[in-house]
């Protein structure tokens, strides 16, 4: 497949007779060039008559979004046959989304089960919903009610499919399937705050909750007792803890707080974690529980969304002022770069690959971050291809008109009349990788957001981002 | 974050904000309004917490802003490393409530939006560490 991208010049032409379509394709067949303009074709329409080339766009669009083309179209306007030849117009860009679902007003957090068959998300109240994929339908099979107040963070371990949820109640709940019901089980975090966000450790066998209370529980089970015990990380946090994210190795935890620092610890338990604590590129040989390996003060304001790469040397996370921060080599002398944003800020981060992350927040648009050869990161584009082109300098519909009015004048009529019309409508807060196995690659993941989406996006078709993944 | 500056030191950027101010003057009379604004805004001391230091800038940077009279042609030349303490500036400005200053800065304002995106105005607004 040819992905070359060639410029094809249709212009205004003038017959005395007007010539088949057979003809017309006979004329253009006789040029073997025509297999070669493929996907990312662009056209340029030469006409001294506006109406023509209006007419033109409008077949354009219309061709794009079928699936193959080989299609001729011509009409004649005056006295010109106006023709324009479409070859193997294949839509250029693939969607990225590829399933969308409003289950609610407003998503709140999101997780999926072990094997991807059922999702637990909670529609912006005390409630755990669990919906299952039955026949292409989106049934609700299970409504988990403990929680007094709004549920923040959900977490479905996928080694031993227990759901751990936590709310602004500060309590915890760790839910256990039994037969067709949910057990929950109370963990008594000790918090005199709101439990703000929680992730299981890679093996199951601990979670962490970051709380308002500045710290971090690290809750791990008891046989003894057949209880959740919660050990706090007190020490270094000066405000809420925002997010948590766990090292492959389960012993060490990246957090988040509106103090504007990321923080590393270790949360190494004896019983729990086996021997000492190894070193594994990050990480001091003798970290005792709740010691802090290493602080990055690279944001002035609130810090969101850490998470790790899948090798677990480096870490990404987002700031309140339009920025991202990647960390390469965390450790005692990390490599940190800060990547500018153009536009709102992001709320949560994901790692695709080692190379590749994609981003989710206020502009309500996957973005895509890469990194080259020499480890440089920078924003590729937004994965949402409509939303993208139709805002492409210009900043979004919703402000422009606000300026409008700041500045005094009426600014560009009835601008982007798309409106918002990506595939989120609101904020994306969440995003959660989808990986069918442990073997294969992941190109998956599911956003949520507070419009009440749930959009699942997948990345193997979408050439530019291949290489990266 | 990095120590802030003492008072002592405080004496000694307020003396090359004066000698700024002179150049700056002095590029002004040349007409390169530009020029005067971006030696304004280099080495702005967003890590003083000294409100003469503050001041002491914001009159200088105030002095180029009122100066530029194309803003398009200001953009055309400014790198974009400057944006983001423009924008604070911009900010400051508008605070004021004087009529000539808003006047401006929102003219300014206008342009470098288009220009930076909302990103830029977020870097300015949420950064409550650097202030100008």
């Amino acid at each position: 497949m040819f992905h070359q991208v060639g410029c094809f010049v249709v212009t205004d032409f003038n017959y005395e007779n007007k010539m088949t379509v057979e003809e017309f394709r006979g004329y253009l067949g006789y040029n073997n060039e025509i297999d070669r303009y493929l996907i990312g074709m662009r056209v340029l329409a030469v006409d001294d008559d506006p109406t023509c080339l209006k007419l033109l766009d409008g077949l354009l669009r219309k061709c794009q979004n079928q699936e193959k083309a080989r299609k001729c179209m011509w009409f004649a306007h005056d006295n010109a046959v106006f023709a324009v030849c479409w070859i193997k117009c294949k839509r250029q860009i693939e969607m990225a989304a590829i399933a969308v679902h409003q289950f609610a007003d407003c998503i709140t957090c999101h997780a999926w089960s072990p094997d991807q068959s059922m999702v637990a998300l909670c529609p912006n109240n005390n409630e755990v919903h669990i919906y299952k994929l039955v026949e292409e339908n989106w049934e609700r099979i299970h409504v988990l009610q403990k929680h007094d107040q709004i549920i923040v963070g959900i977490d479905w371990s996928k080694s031993s499919n227990r759901i751990v949820t936590v709310s602004h109640d500060r309590n915890s709940y760790v839910w256990n399937e039994e037969g067709s019901l949910w057990v929950p089980t109370l963990v008594i975090l000790r918090l005199n705050r709101a439990a703000l966000c929680v992730q299981w450790s890679p093996k199951g066998n601990k979670f962490a909750v970051g709380s308002g209370a500045k710290t971090v529980c690290i809750c791990y089970y008891e046989q003894e007792n057949n209880w959740w015990v919660s050990k706090l990380i007190r020490k270094r946090h000066d405000s809420s803890v925002t997010s948590v994210a766990w090292h492959p190795n389960n012993v060490l935890i990246a957090t988040t707080s509106t103090d504007g620092k990321c923080r590393v610890f270790s949360t190494f338990i004896k019983g729990v974690d086996a021997g000492k604590p190894k070193k594994s590129g990050s990480g001091s040989l003798d970290a005792k529980f709740g010691e802090q390996i290493v602080q990055l003060d690279l944001s002035f304001c609130w810090a969101f969304g850490v998470k790790w790469s899948p090798s677990g040397n480096s870490l990404a996370y987002v700031g309140h002022n339009s920025m991202i921060y990647f960390v390469d080599q965390v450790g005692p002398s990390p490599l940190a770069q800060s990547v500018v944003l153009r536009d709102l800020p992001l709320r949560d981060v994901m790692f695709v690959s080692e190379k590749l992350v994609i981003g989710v927040g206020f502009d309500c648009n996957p973005m895509v971050f890469a990194a080259d050869g020499t480890g440089l990161w920078s924003f590729v584009r937004y994965l949402d291809e409509k939303k993208a082109a139709s805002s492409s300098g210009r900043y979004g519909s919703q402000f422009t008109e606000a300026f409008g009015k700041f500045y005094g004048s009426s600014k560009q009529g009835t601008s982007n009349d798309k409106g918002r019309a990506g595939v989120h409508d609101n904020c994306i807060n969440c995003i959660v990788p989808l990986k069918k196995s442990e073997s294969t690659k992941m190109t998956s993941f599911s956003t949520s957001g507070l419009d009440g989406k749930m959009v699942i996006w997948d990345l193997k078709n979408q050439e530019d981002l291949v290489e990266y993944l | 974050m990095g120590e802030h500056v003492e008072a002592d030191n405080a004496e000694a950027i307020i003396t090359r904000i004066e000698h700024k101010s002179r150049k700056i003057e002095s590029l002004l009379k040349q007409y390169k309004p530009v020029e005067a604004l971006k030696t304004a805004l280099e080495g702005s001391p967003p890590k003083t917490r000294d409100e003469r230091c503050k001041s002491a800038n914001w009159i200088v940077v105030h002095s180029a802003l009122m100066a530029i009279k194309d803003v398009d042609l200001m953009f055309s030349s400014l790198d974009p490393e400057y944006y983001d303490i423009l924008m604070k500036y911009l900010y400051r400005g508008l605070s004021t409530g004087d009529r000539p200053t808003c006047d401006q800065c929102l003219r300014i304002h206008e342009k470098l939006t288009q220009r930076a995106g909302l990103g830029c105005i977020l870097r300015a607004l949420s950064d409550t560490v650097n202030t100008v």
